[in-house]
């Protein structure tokens, strides 16, 4: 509970020069603008009917590959998300992103909320910062309102999992050389802690798909019957994505290159520093380090070409011999491609996926490998209205489904059919 | 805009300065791939250095370019040097407009309504203009030194009258695939005439419109 106010308070100090302005007007007055009250709401209303042949997901402790596949057919209210962007003055602004989740463990809770101070330039420089609680800037498809695609329903693998156990607390600045022509350069990097049990999810349920982001005080519930706490009996049956456990901060750092309407390519480099044998209430901070490249090109006729990469390496628990208690390398690659047809859009997403380990609990069986395929058509009427029609497969081999009486090669299917509303 | 005087053209030009100046209509049209092209810039500059042909065209004239539905409204503006340009919001929101190009660096934060000071642009060039807090905003102000200046309107058409003379005729579009490759021709105008052009587009162009749908709109540059 303590950890748990913890968390807000350092979330509200953040935003306590715009809270104390609410409070008192002459204060507001000193700090920013006084003619200033832009408040900008937006949010998410998404409805669905999934159809699913597959597995139990990980809500249901099962290692399928969607996140509630075991429940075959269904009508579910899937998201309701508020975004509230406020302009505190010409410099600064604030966004806060308040979310209700099916299978949400706090019902309604904060999945993004940071400050950022974008002065205005007027020379090629330009210099930028935010402050808060963040999803590092890896995904090339989750650029709609509450980070949603305008591809897809289902994330894909790499940004699944960016949703599920990236989320940092602290702060990202970067600096921006623009030409006249409008080409831009930026260089990013960012300071921050609790990141520390990123990478536990890859290595113990392995990869998936799905849409849903982890707030503020969120916690995954662990695959059962695998015998994690028979290796590790301080480690509790969940993982919380958002602690801090070792007290070191993590970093991350990238490179972007922007032509506007033609094409973007980003570099992100993300080490969470985390000291492998820390342990805190049953989580364990797991060093987490990996590469992520992003593509975006602007093809004729309205086609647009996205692809993903991602290689990296999580590791906990002790070191013997040269080897850590889990020690498990993950990559994915992902290739979309979709075009636009006026209010309607057309995209097909395949993906590659794979972890391997080389560590000494043999027994921790954590390799896996698959691909998956997504085809999403979608209609979007009088700006707000979207219909979406979605189907995806993945085929995936994972060795530790054996321990729950599985084949380790599972193919699955989902059809989605889903009304967003954006206002 | 490149100078390539011919001795030919150079004493055409001289014989026409003896004669009386006197307008004549010069039109055109321009399209892409098929379709009218608005939005051009056509702009004629005199050859010769008759003062009366070079001479700006009366008072100053202010000017206005308004921030109407997230965009800027005209995409492209053109005007002659020392115009003073103002810039209302007819949005219900804080506009931030910024441009860093060498002719005219400056910023004007807009609340609603028209702000009692214009920009003044002294300088020839072009002038690309952006708004800090919508990023996909975009306009342009070309500020150009001739008084003969026109655009293509929405169905690609445009019409001037000059006095009878030789002109270097020039057509400019922010969206033009290779702009130095632009027709950039010297024209005796001394009847009325019609040009038609044609000026291939980048596939991909940055409208400067906000995106079409409040999923994308809702997005405002968190990275």
């Amino acid at each position: 509970m303590n950890s748990l106010i913890s968390k807000y308070v350092g979330v509200l100090r953040f935003f306590c020069p715009w809270v104390i302005g609410l409070v008192s007007s002459d204060s507001h007055a000193d700090l920013f603008d006084a003619d200033f009250s832009a408040f900008n709401l937006n949010g998410l209303l998404d409805l669905r009917y999934q159809y699913s042949d597959s597995q139990p997901g990980e809500i249901e402790n099962g290692l399928g590959k969607f996140r509630d596949g075991g429940n075959n057919s269904r009508f579910l209210a899937n998201e309701a998300a508020l975004v509230l962007q406020t302009r505190l003055d010409w410099d600064w602004s604030s966004t806060l992103t308040l979310k209700y989740a099916d299978h949400q463990h706090t019902p309604v809770d904060l999945s993004e909320a940071f400050l950022v101070y974008r002065p205005v330039s007027t020379s090629a420089w330009q210099f930028g910062t935010r402050l808060g609680m963040f999803i590092p800037p890896v995904s090339m498809e989750n650029i709609g309102t509450a980070w949603t695609s305008p591809y897809s329903l289902t994330s894909s693998a790499i940004n699944t999992w960016v949703g599920e156990e990236l989320k940092v607390f602290g702060a990202e600045a970067h600096i921006r050389f623009q030409t006249e022509g409008g080409d831009r350069l930026k260089w990013f990097a960012a300071g921050y802690a609790n990141n520390d049990t990123a990478g536990v999810l890859l290595a113990w349920r392995g990869w998936s798909l799905h849409d849903y982001e982890a707030t503020l005080n969120d916690q995954f519930v662990l695959p059962e019957s695998l015998g994690i706490q028979t290796h590790l009996p301080l480690q509790a049956s969940v993982t919380k994505p958002f602690v801090e456990v070792d007290g070191r901060p993590g970093y991350y750092s990238g490179v972007s290159i922007d032509r506007p309407e033609a094409y973007n390519f980003r570099v992100l480099y993300y080490d969470n520093l985390g000291n492998p044998t820390a342990l805190e209430n049953g989580q364990y901070s797991w060093r987490t380090q990996f590469w992520s490249l992003g593509l975006q090109v602007h093809l004729p006729w309205e086609w647009i070409f996205i692809s993903q990469g991602m290689s990296g390496q999580t590791r906990m628990g002790e070191r013997i011999q040269g080897l850590f208690a889990v020690d498990n390398g993950f990559w994915s690659a992902s290739f979309l491609i979709s075009k636009k047809m006026g209010n309607q859009r057309f995209s097909i997403r395949h993906e590659y996926f794979a972890t391997d380990e080389n560590d000494f609990l043999p027994l921790d069986q954590n390799e896996e490998r698959g691909h998956a395929l997504t085809i999403n058509y979608n209609l979007t009427l009088a700006q707000r209205h979207q219909i979406n029609f979605e189907f995806t497969h993945i085929d995936s081999d994972r060795q530790s489904r054996v321990n729950l009486d599985q084949q380790t090669r599972q193919e699955e299917n989902l059809w989605q059919i889903a009304y967003r509303l954006f206002f | 805009m490149a100078n390539c005087l011919s001795a030919v053209f150079l004493i055409l030009s001289g014989l026409i300065m003896a004669r009386p100046l006197y307008a004549v209509t010069l039109s055109g049209q321009v399209h892409s791939d098929g379709k009218p092209l608005p939005d051009v810039v056509v702009t004629l500059k005199p050859l010769s250095h008759d003062p009366r042909l070079s001479a700006t065209a009366g008072k100053p004239v202010s000017w206005r370019l308004d921030q109407k539905g997230k965009e800027f409204i005209p995409h492209i503006l053109v005007i002659p040097p020392g115009t003073a340009v103002y810039f209302p919001n007819s949005d219900d929101i804080q506009h931030h407009v910024y441009s860093f190009s060498k002719a005219k660096r400056f910023e004007i934060k807009l609340y609603k309504g028209t702000p009692a000071e214009p920009i003044v642009f002294d300088q020839p060039g072009l002038v690309a203009l952006g708004c800090n807090i919508h990023d996909w905003m975009l306009g342009y102000i070309l500020i150009t030194e001739t008084p003969y200046f026109t655009q293509t309107n929405a169905e690609g058409h445009w019409s001037i009258d000059v006095p009878a003379g030789d002109y270097q005729v020039s057509l400019w579009h922010p969206d033009a695939l290779a702009p130095d490759t632009l027709p950039n021709e010297i024209k005796q105008i001394q009847t009325a005439q019609t040009l038609r052009h044609s000026i291939d587009l980048k596939a991909w162009r940055a409208s400067g419109k906000p995106p079409d749908t409040l999923q994308m709109q809702g997005y405002i540059e968190r990275f």
